[in-house]
């Protein structure tokens, strides 16, 4: 009887104790309802309706049918495959050369070439988009002065031809983010077990052979790290394009973000917008959990340590 | 007794506070318009009306402004009075939007509308459903769209204002070998393009684009095709400046233009307000001693010169929430037709939508003389503005397209139509 007694108590205060516990993630789980998964679901009811706010009428899956049969919708997935291809491998591939010639051969200057490359990541992007646009200008731009003494003359603008745009835009892209990339490899060279450094140029691995065979493996953390988010950050790419081309010209530069604030906000077809954020949402989504599942979630050199 | 003395003292110090701001009323106000002018407007308004304190918040158009509507609109917080585009824009916010036409008709008479500029009262309708006769929108502000030139660039190059297109050619090949820019079209902008192609395709057929996008005349009208081939000249012909297509008109034409690097820009009559600027202002800006206007020479012989074309530049509308707050009417008539239209005017922002206004202060004869040729051309001048965001941006599209050569005059034309069709369909 006690004893029964004694586990029905530690049972109430086990039940009482959990759900003490639970309060604790409420306030979390709170911010999560109203500030992710509300305006999700709103927008997601909104893809199903045509019309505006007052006269709004269901209209079932015909959102996407016409995003989906927009040529303009084929374009952005061709130039969202491009970003994401060429910008995640080459921001990798240089901000990984970076950090390790700063990190390995500066010593007294190792802050100040830190700060200099990462300085575009915290540059304002209108500043940026400004900067470039005159750079890319021909005739009068900053590129021109400078080519016009090797006795080049650009007949046109980069972002101006509807063939280069897009690739113009991603050249901004890599200046602006590569120093992101090298900042994480930073981290994770930082973070590299000197023992194990020790031992690999006592087995006689150097230069070359050091960097490749022992210190770019011990940095896979920070390269899933980054390839998770640069694909997430390919598919929410706005500013840039919007100050730099609009999306033009006649909609070669068009990436998902200029689509739908153009839809959504320009044109006032909430509807078609709303379907194309949901769109990108599954996207990004199915991106995100294959790149799990193949990579492991463990994509941080401190989960690597602590898994 | 103290406790009591503190009590009193709290309750009436209270009832003083919420009396002070029972007596002082606010009028929200949101709009892209230059915060300087309205800065003005806003002075000259609580002048004339001490008891009212206005709120100005401002945003650049894109995307900060329509954003910010669009949010505002969903949540129902939009501010007691916005600023707004005829057509597209308003049409957005028509159901947020007060109808003002007995507000203005107490305040100014019944024949009120008859003292706007018809291009400008044309536009306040734009887009409403078949119909709907109601104002959402009060012009502010009017437009005449042109050609500047360089006046003094031109002199010293010997050069006059072209009144045929091959003297417009010879005038920008001039420009070119001298190391100026000839024209500068921030084409990567869709509204500068709109605008030329609307000078040029009312050279062809006055008013031509609005049978088209009203669906009376198709768009693939040959009068259309030839402006469109009109336009991709402008940059074949060495018209306007190499790599046009990826510059932007703002800042960096605006720049290149007022520091004298630019010899010809296809703007509007708001360009007078740089000479009222804070300095330092280039020698051209100043007083617009370096700056004159002209309309586009005929591209093809027979036409005439491009006639005036514009309309409303800015309007504001009454939201529904202003509609609760009777001092936001009275802000809006003062600003769009009264002492803040004046004050607006004085700054040189552009050409008043009512009649009966002129700029005042401290304005040259030079700036006087453009200001009234301004006006003389304002009640013939063609409009420019669509109905249709979605044709609009069709239009964009094609003329990018085009001007690209990535596709055929024809052929843009053809998804102007169809985009057309759709609107009207929808409508």
């Amino acid at each position: 009887m006690r004893a029964g007694s004694t586990i029905a108590k530690v049972g109430r205060r086990s039940a009482s104790r959990a759900s003490r516990l639970y309060l604790f993630v409420l306030p979390a789980t709170l911010l999560f309802v109203v500030f992710i998964a509300y305006p999700i679901l709103w927008v997601a009811g909104q893809s199903l309706y045509v019309g505006t706010s007052a006269g709004a009428v269901f209209a079932g899956l015909a959102n996407y049918r016409t995003v989906l049969g927009d040529p303009t919708f084929w374009t952005v997935v061709r130039n969202m495959f491009l970003w994401g291809v060429i910008t995640i491998p080459v921001q990798m591939l240089i901000g990984g050369l970076l950090a390790y010639f700063i990190e390995r051969h500066t010593h007294a200057l190792r802050g100040f070439f830190r700060t200099m490359f990462f300085l575009p990541v915290v540059t304002s992007v209108s500043v940026i988009s400004l900067v470039w646009v005159q750079i890319y200008a021909p005739y009068y731009g900053i590129a021109q002065e400078y080519l016009k003494r090797v006795g080049i003359v650009m007949a046109t603008s980069p972002i101006g031809d509807p063939e280069t745009a897009i690739y113009a835009l991603i050249i901004v892209n890599i200046w602006q983010w590569t120093g992101f990339s090298m900042l994480m490899y930073i981290a994770g060279i930082a973070n590299l077990p000197s023992e194990v450094l020790d031992a690999a140029r006592i087995d006689g691995a150097k230069g070359w052979r050091l960097a490749v065979h022992v210190i770019v493996p011990m940095l896979a953390p920070a390269t899933k790290s980054l390839l998770l988010l640069g694909v997430i950050g390919t598919l929410q790419t706005f500013p840039i394009v919007h100050l730099m081309t609009g999306g033009g010209p006649n909609r070669a530069s068009e990436v998902f973000g200029t689509f739908i604030f153009k839809q959504s906000f320009v044109l006032g077809d909430t509807g078609s917008g709303a379907a194309l954020s949901v769109i990108v949402l599954v996207i990004a989504l199915t991106l995100s959990l294959i790149q799990i599942a193949a990579l492991g979630a463990r994509l941080t050199p401190a989960a690597r340590q602590h898994p | 007794m103290r406790k009591m003395l503190f009590l009193a003292t709290t309750i009436l110090a209270a009832a003083l506070s919420a009396s002070a701001n029972a007596e002082q009323k606010e009028v929200t106000v949101w709009s892209w318009f230059v915060q300087s002018t309205m800065n003005k407007s806003i002075a000259a308004f609580e002048k004339a009306h001490p008891d009212v304190k206005v709120k100005y918040t401002y945003y650049n158009y894109s995307p900060e402004y329509i954003t910010a509507l669009k949010a505002a609109a969903a949540s129902g917080s939009l501010p007691d009075v916005i600023g707004l585009q005829p057509g597209s824009l308003t049409q957005q916010y028509r159901e947020n939007l007060e109808a003002v036409n007995e507000r203005a008709a107490k305040q100014w008479g019944d024949k009120w509308a008859e003292k706007i500029f018809p291009v400008n009262r044309k536009q306040m309708l734009m887009g409403n459903p078949k119909g709907d006769e109601n104002y959402y929108i009060i012009p502010q502000e009017s437009q005449v769209l042109c050609i500047w030139y360089n006046r003094k660039v031109f002199e010293k190059l010997n050069l006059s204002a072209p009144k045929t297109y091959d003297e417009l050619k010879a005038a920008a090949k001039a420009l070119t070998d001298n190391g100026y820019i000839p024209m500068f079209q921030g084409a990567a902008d869709g509204w500068q393009n709109e605008n030329v192609f609307l000078m040029l395709a009312n050279q062809f057929s006055p008013g031509i684009v609005d049978k088209a996008q009203a669906g009376e005349t198709p768009w693939t009208a040959p009068e259309l095709v030839e402006a469109m081939k009109a336009w991709k000249g402008l940059f074949d012909d060495g018209i306007f400046q190499q790599g046009a297509l990826g510059a932007h008109a703002y800042p960096t034409g605006a720049q290149l233009f007022a520091q004298g690097r630019v010899g010809m820009m296809a703007l509007g009559s708001w360009w007078m307000q740089e000479s009222k600027f804070p300095p330092p202002l280039s020698e051209f800006v100043q007083n617009m001693d370096g700056f004159d206007f002209f309309y586009l020479p005929p591209v093809k012989d027979g036409n005439p010169a491009s006639p005036p074309v514009g309309g409303i530049d800015i309007g504001y509308g009454l939201t529904k929430n202003g509609g609760k707050n009777p001092e936001a009417w009275t802000f809006l008539a003062e600003l769009t037709n009264g002492v803040g239209l004046q004050e607006a005017l004085n700054d040189l922002n552009d050409l008043p939508a009512f009649e009966g206004y002129s700029p005042k202060g401290d304005i040259t004869d030079h700036v006087k003389e453009m200001s009234a040729r301004f006006m003389a051309d304002l009640p013939k001048a063609e409009n420019q503005r669509f109905a249709s965001p979605a044709v609009a941006e069709a239009l964009d599209n094609a003329l990018a397209g085009v001007a690209a050569g990535s596709i055929e005059p024809e052929a843009a034309l053809a998804t102007v139509q169809a985009a057309t069709e759709k609107a009207l369909a929808a409508k």
